[in-house]
């Protein structure tokens, strides 16, 4: 699944060169240099990142996007944490203790942590994270994972009791949200404290500085209990533009960025580019689909649905608008995960079938006038997607075209991200939708898919209630053995996918591009940035 | 009229114009492509200007020399008709505020002076929240919110006009108010009215293609200016040519009608005259 993109010539150089540094080092077992270089990393240098909007709030259970997320991953611990592998292992937890029947959590935390400020970190401040999840005051968007905890018991400072309503298979990976301290945060109004912009935490970095849409300062934890960063600043640069991020890239005033797939193919293959520079692709946790409204009473009939699919070519986009650099989606889980259904075939291009379909629910062109109508109601609609992102923008151009082939017209509109999400999606005031979802590690998808996520406001906003789906979802949620879970889960994709209420699309390749200088990066399933702690930099090539 | 000839500023603005009011109505013939065909073949997508494609290739391999000269009756439209509202609103209002006087003047002005208070990119900006991007709504909405400076304008005029002893003759004939208005005064105040409504096009273009670029304006896959520039920013490192020219027709079109707006200005204002 991951694979570091290199051309034939540095590979060639690559494993030449390994055999050739242990000659070295072995000849030279004292070279202070190598030592220095590869053995012994030591602590130093700053690592600069772009990203295309700031964070906007620093509290890990408030945090709804990814730039905020990201920096609290940094500052904060949750009690478990998913390793290189995907898999969950313990973080300010030591370990933990399951009960049979699944609804009782021991964990036993690590005694040497303690807050930035000094303050030594207990039970008292998960209880109270938890509490303020819970209170739906505070608007957590996460509540729904945390309604099945019963009760929360102190046993003592450094072991914590959960006890759950029913079985929740999902627990301990919901359980590595971030913990907050209780001695700062007690009695403070969460929306109003000033904590989200200068948030203390247990994490490998401190908060540093903060300037709006400007940049992020995180500085070196050295008393981080795991053991102290190398990298002794973390700073994230607001540049909203890949162009210009990587015209800084290039530069050597940013160290990191995500590359478009027109830079990741036609602009790093150079020698100049990866002389200085590593680039990595792996697929993302993450699908682009296009989402029908099932209140519309356009796309109320399954085989309408099942015809656009068909019809719309996944591959084309993908070519178009990735250039290559993503896979063909079939359902909702994590492609490469074994809750993901291979089988489940899904809609590979197939305009014949389309027209089929769509003749057998009714749709024809009467009139003659190039468009399918049915009833004298012509098929057109509009699809809607948020402005700022090319690749949608592109993805709905080329659907148009597609769908244009069958008869089926198709408006674009683009509309501002709040005002998108506000007065279109949370309304249901749409008919057709480019949108993606980031798919965690637990396959659990009670609130994209369950019925009850349909109200106003819900993730379900394309209204999709399927009896069957929904006694999947529970059921799936509530059994701990594996392999069952692996059937139920791929029997959900396997209905979701004949239903067809979203056309699935995509999930791209993620392609960051790292400076060289940066040692102690290892590639895995859960991409690159797992291990920052580990990173670091020679002497000998620090820049800052 | 000669001197309107002799002035070079307008004879080189209205050649340009008419170049691309040319190149809007006759887009079909200039180029046999399809604005819209996407060919996403390797060697199609952002390819630089060449002989089969003059301004090169955008990112989902269309032509941009056909995606422009299409834009340009975007553009063109949207400043004319734009312009022809805001002049039939200013025009109305400017006239019977200064020709009644009292009431409806005191009433018009200070709506004239709201209008003016709040930057008129804001004001469009917070309407097309309201209404959703369309070329339709940005002509409307630019023209509602571009007449107050002409209403001024058509006031003054008004002004002093009223009191000229031919308006007078015409009362005392019993000529109607609206054709005294319109028969009498308003040819007479007509030309600050046609420099400010020439800018005004520029203006509007100007207007369209900021709003097109932020998203707002004409919406994808139609071609206009402002959103073939915005496609040119995520290539900014890459594709000089998505940026450049579409960025210099705007240029060129908005400058031409502000050199004939200020050359009309140099013909019709007697004390510029030399």
């Amino acid at each position: 699944m991951i694979h570091k993109k290199r051309n034939k010539k540095s590979l060639f150089l690559f494993s030449k060169l390994i055999p050739l540094l242990f000659a070295v080092l072995i000849l030279y077992p004292q070279s202070p240099v190598f030592a220095q270089k590869n053995l012994q990393p030591s602590s130093g240098d700053a690592f600069v990142t772009a990203e295309i909007g700031d964070a906007r709030i620093l509290i890990p259970f408030l945090a709804d996007d990814s730039a905020s997320s990201g920096l609290c991953g940094l500052i904060f611990n949750g009690l478990t944490k998913l390793d290189r592998d995907l898999d969950i292992v313990g973080d300010a937890a030591e370990r933990w203790e399951v009960s049979e029947d699944g609804l009782v959590i021991t964990f036993y935390l690590r005694k040497n942590i303690k807050w930035h400020d000094g303050y030594p970190f207990t039970s008292q401040d998960i209880k109270f994270t938890y509490d303020l999840i819970r209170d739906p005051q505070n608007g957590c968007p996460y509540i729904s994972s945390y309604a099945d905890i019963e009760k929360m018991d102190i046993l003592d400072d450094y072991t914590i009791r959960f006890k759950y309503k029913k079985p929740y298979a999902p627990a301990l990976l919901k359980l590595g949200m971030g913990i907050v301290p209780k001695h700062i945060l007690q009695g403070q109004d969460m929306r109003t404290s000033d904590f989200k912009r200068n948030p203390i935490g247990t994490g490998p970095y401190k908060f540093k500085k903060w300037k709006t849409d400007e940049y992020t300062v995180l500085e070196a934890n050295e008393e981080y209990f795991e053991h102290a960063p190398y990298i002794q600043r973390h700073i994230t640069r607001i540049i909203p533009n890949q162009a210009i991020q990587f015209l800084e890239l290039v530069a050597g005033s940013v160290d990191s960025m995500t590359l478009t797939p027109y830079q990741y193919i036609y602009r790093t293959s150079g020698p100049r580019f990866t002389k200085s520079f590593n680039k990595y692709s792996y697929l993302s946790h993450a699908y682009t689909y296009i989402g029908y409204n099932l209140e519309d009473p356009l796309f109320k009939d399954r085989r309408v649905r099942q015809a656009l699919s068909y019809a719309i070519d996944k591959k084309e986009i993908i070519d178009g608008v990735l250039l290559g650099l993503g896979e063909i989606c079939s359902g909702p889980f994590l492609k490469g995960t074994r809750f993901y259904n291979e089988e489940a075939e899904g809609y590979p291009y197939d305009i014949e079938k389309a027209k089929t379909l769509l003749g057998e629910a009714g749709w024809s062109d009467h009139d003659g006038d190039g468009i399918l109508d049915k009833d004298g109601i012509p098929f057109k609609f509009k699809l809607i997607t948020n402005q700022g992102n090319k690749a949608r923008q592109d993805i709905a151009t080329i659907a148009q075209r597609q769908l244009s082939r069958l008869g089926i017209k198709v408006e674009i509109q683009t509309i501002a991200w709040a005002a998108f999400l506000n007065e279109f999606i949370d309304k249901k005031k749409f008919q057709a939708v480019i949108l993606g979802w980031t798919t965690p590690q637990d396959p659990d998808c009670y609130s994209v898919w369950h019925s009850e996520a349909a109200q106003e406001g819900g993730l379900n906003f394309i209204s999709y209630k399927n009896k069957e789906v929904d006694e999947l979802i529970v059921k799936g949620n509530t059994t701990f053995d594996v392999e069952k879970r692996e059937a139920i889960y791929k029997k959900i994709h396997k209905i979701i996918s004949v239903d067809a209420p979203y056309t699935f699309l995509y999930f791209p390749y993620a392609t960051p591009a790292v400076s060289k200088r940066f040692r102690g990066i290892d590639p895995a399933p859960a991409g690159i940035g797992y291990n920052f702690i580990d990173w670091h930099v020679s002497p000998d090539e620090r820049k800052y | 009229m000669r001197l309107v000839f002799k002035q070079k500023k307008i004879i080189f603005g209205l050649g340009l114009i008419i170049i691309m009011i040319a190149l809007a109505i006759f887009a079909k013939f200039i180029c046999p492509q399809d604005p819209y065909q996407i060919n996403l073949g390797e060697h199609e997508k952002l390819q630089p200007p060449s002989f089969e494609h003059f301004f090169g290739t955008d990112d989902l391999g269309r032509d941009v020399f056909t995606r422009i000269v299409y834009g340009a009756r975007i553009s063109i439209s949207v400043g004319f008709i734009a312009v022809l509202i805001s002049l039939l609103i200013g025009v109305l209002l400017g006239a019977v505020s200064g020709y009644y006087g009292g009431k409806a003047d005191w009433l018009i002005m200070r709506l004239v002076e709201i209008m003016l208070c709040i930057p008129t990119i804001f004001l469009i900006l917070m309407a097309l929240a309201f209404l959703g991007p369309s070329i339709r709504n940005v002509m409307i909405i630019i023209g509602l919110t571009s007449w107050a400076g002409l209403a001024r304008l058509v006031r003054a005029e008004f002004l002093t006009l009223r009191e000229r002893d031919y308006v007078l003759a015409a009362k005392i004939l019993g000529a109607s108010d609206a054709r005294i208005i319109f028969r009498h005064i308003l040819p007479n105040a007509l030309s600050p009215v046609w420099v400010n409504a020439t800018l005004g096009v520029g203006g509007a273009i100007l207007i369209e293609a900021a709003l097109s670029f932020l998203g707002l304006g004409v919406q994808i896959p139609t071609p206009s200016w402002g959103n073939i520039l915005t496609d040119g920013i995520y290539y900014v490192d890459s594709a000089w040519w998505l940026m450049i020219f579409p960025g210099l027709f705007i240029l060129t079109t908005v400058l031409s009608f502000n050199l004939v707006g200020e050359g009309l200005r140099d013909v019709l204002d007697p004390r510029l005259r030399k």
